[in-house]
């Protein structure tokens, strides 16, 4: 039964993932416009580190932002409902796509995730 | 001994493949798809591998010491970006819908969303096409790879090779161990044994005489190479690749993709640590390039790249979204939540791999002589710098690169044929999972040769023609993320799209043939910009036009959240 108090808390949760998604929209948008930095376009120096020139050493610091954002993102904005999908959502039939291979089933992906682990593993 | 560890490494990939083909079901899902059962790690490792070709290691360094630093800006950090964007919005929901509704191949994806047989039989030539080109370059690259890293591993030692020069230059400096094998007579050049191109800087230090120059030109061309020749260098990357795909399917590709992946990755700074060490630190070799006024502009991106092609160049990597290889890729995945790693590690994969061959390329601008081959800059400053164990190291880290995304493609192209062909069109629930096995296998085989025939007769051109397959894939790409994004979609505007693709790609084709060498750029922009910029219009402006998709498409597709 959805109390009122429970139906609050999930509009409030929608509420922060929408600012979330919004900020990371805005630091994709940021990222690509601090990607064209024409300020370092003939700048040699400094060297940062004593060897990396700026431009380059700016280059693999979007890099490593790009990183960081996609942290938040898969943090923060990750979509729940394709995780849905793991737990064995709607199965496609051969009729639902003819021609198409059916889906794994249950019994299939067992033991392929355990090759996985143990091949990850070593 | 380079060619022995090149051999070494190939043998591991053999037994890999061995190894991953015992444990393979007999279920095309599996074959294919690995029973969708891959893990984060490796999702993310043959996410990345299959992205990444010989160019992370060579080109990056060549590109640097032809266009400077800039080249990491253009090609790396923007991929990093746009990557794990495309991962993000693209991979994770592709695997969902591929789940549910159980589809192996992108066409199939696309056959479904618009209900369209047209539309998936106008992108299998385009996607096919594509595909082969990107294939070739990897199998030519590989050939010629091969062939340049190891001279003398057959040579002739008895064979004469002679060209004709008026007389010896009087500056002649024959060094010791080539006085037995070089002689000056009566207005003949020869050489006894074999000539590797790698030894063209040696006889060239000889002497300045102009003659001496164009007859050591000719020599070398003539001379037998001693080196594993190219036929052989791509005949045996081939089968090692046909091996391991044909047993081990899918599964062996995500394998040999992992461990590939680690090889190139760690060979790269292996390179790196050795040849910096041997330039006296990276303090100490960036500080000799900087003093040196007419070489230090390797360092900046002023006159080596367009401000607006630097700018326009993040369309290229879109093209990533409609590999059909990664696609596949995205299909094998465990659970959506498995793309949350390569979401994140895939920029700093990018960092780790591209920083230091784009410091190698910068730093060899300043040792290496002005004119030199930059696809041979890596080669050299390994060459140079370090011995024949490390060289061979090298060789196994920029074929592991090669060999990662070549898997890939044979294995999709093997899935297109099978999957969308025959079993689509000619056997509607009658083949069986074994058979689908054994098409798979058959073509497999018979894509690995028809590249190779083709490699072994055309080069350049393949080449020239890759670069547009880029083009194309990004071109392609708003038409995959109005499927996914856009419920009024439909069929009349994604083949409209796909036209307006294929005569854009062909026009701009042709008219980089008509504006001869060097980049082509149309108002100093990337060409890609113009053609996913009308691609997009088109899609949208005839889908705006005809009728909506049916109901039932449109709630199969975007299902309502509860």
């Amino acid at each position: 039964m959805i109390t009122q108090s429970s139906f609050k808390s999930s509009a409030a949760t929608e509420s922060r993932q929408t600012t979330v998604r919004t900020l990371v929209i805005g630091l994709i948008l940021l990222l690509a416009v601090l990607h064209h930095d024409w300020w370092w376009w003939d700048a040699k120096e400094p060297l940062v580190l004593g060897f990396m020139p700026i431009g380059l050493a700016w280059h693999a610091g979007i890099s490593l932002a790009a990183g960081l954002v996609g942290l938040v993102a898969v943090s923060f904005c990750w979509p729940a409902h394709l995780d849905e999908e793991d737990g064995g959502g709607e199965s496609a039939s051969t009729e639902d796509n003819p021609g198409e291979a059916a889906p794994a089933s249950a019994e299939d992906d067992a033991p392929a995730a355990t090759d996985t682990g143990k091949e990850e593993a070593s | 001994m380079t060619f022995t560890i090149i051999l070494c490494y190939l043998s591991l990939l053999l037994f890999l493949g061995l190894f991953a083909g015992r444990l393979l079901k007999k279920s095309s899902s599996d074959f294919f798809l690995a029973s969708r059962g891959i893990g984060p790690f490796m999702l993310l490792m043959s996410v990345f591998g299959t992205t990444m070709t010989a160019f992370a290691l060579i080109g990056s360094t060549g590109k640097t010491f032809d266009q400077g630093i800039g080249v990491y800006g253009l090609m790396a950090s923007w991929s990093g970006i746009i990557h794990a964007a495309i991962f993000f919005l693209v991979g994770a929901k592709v695997w969902a819908l591929g789940k549910k509704h159980g589809y192996v191949t992108q066409l199939g994806y696309f056959r479904s969303r618009y209900q369209s047989d047209g539309l998936a039989l106008l992108l299998f030539p385009l996607v096919v096409c594509f595909v082969i080109l990107y294939l070739l370059m990897g199998v030519i690259g590989a050939g010629r790879f091969i062939e340049g890293v190891t001279p003398e591993t057959f040579s002739e030692s008895t064979v004469v090779t002679t060209v004709s020069l008026a007389a010896a230059p009087a500056d002649l400096k024959v060094p010791d161990g080539w006085k037995e094998r070089v002689s000056l007579k009566d207005g003949n050049l020869s050489v006894t044994g074999s000539l590797h191109p790698k030894r063209k800087g040696l006889f060239m230090k000889m002497s300045k005489a102009p003659e001496w120059k164009k007859a050591v030109g000719a020599l070398i061309a003539k001379a037998p190479r001693g080196a594993v020749p190219k036929w052989a260098g791509m005949a045996i990357v081939c089968l090692v690749v046909l091996f391991y795909v044909f047993f081990g399917g899918m599964r062996a590709t995500a394998w040999a993709n992992t461990m590939q992946t680690l090889v190139f990755m760690v060979m790269g700074l292996i390179a790196f640590y050795v040849i910096t060490k041997a330039l006296g630190g990276p303090v100490e070799a960036s500080k000799k390039l900087l003093a040196n006024e007419t070489k230090n502009s390797v360092m900046a991106r002023e006159g080596l790249i367009g401000k607006w092609q630097f700018l326009t160049y993040c369309f290229i990597p879109l093209s990533v979204g409609m590999f059909p290889h990664l696609f596949q890729h995205w299909l094998t995945a465990r659970k959506a939540s498995n793309f949350k790693l390569t979401v994140v590690a895939h920029p700093i994969c990018i960092l780790i791999t591209w920083v230091p061959c784009v410091l190698l390329g910068m730093w060899a601008f300043g040792v290496l002589p002005e004119g030199t081959n930059p696809n041979a800059v890596l080669g050299m400053m390994v060459a140079r710098y370090s011995g024949e164990a490390l060289a061979g190291l090298i060789g196994a880290g920029v074929l592991a690169a090669i060999m990662s995304s070549m898997d890939s493609q044979f294995l999709c192209l093997s899935s297109l044929f099978t999957n969308d062909i025959i079993s689509h069109h000619f056997g509607k629930g009658k083949i069986s999972d074994e058979k689908k096995i054994l098409l798979g296998r058959g073509f497999v085989v018979a894509i690995v040769l028809i590249c190779y025939l083709i490699g072994l007769s055309n080069t350049q051109s393949v080449f020239d023609l890759g670069i547009w397959c880029f083009t194309g894939f990004a071109g392609l790409f708003p038409i995959l993320f109005a499927a996914l994004y856009w419920k009024r979609s439909n069929k009349q505007g994604a083949i409209a799209g796909v036209l307006a693709l294929a005569v854009l790609e062909a026009t701009c084709y042709f008219l980089s043939l008509a504006e001869g060498e060097g980049e082509f750029l149309l108002l100093g922009m990337m060409p890609v910009t113009f053609i996913v910029g009308i691609t997009t219009a088109v899609m949208v402006i005839v889908t705006l036009l005809t009728p909506p998709p049916d109901e039932e498409i449109v709630e199969k597709f975007f299902p309502a959240k509860n």
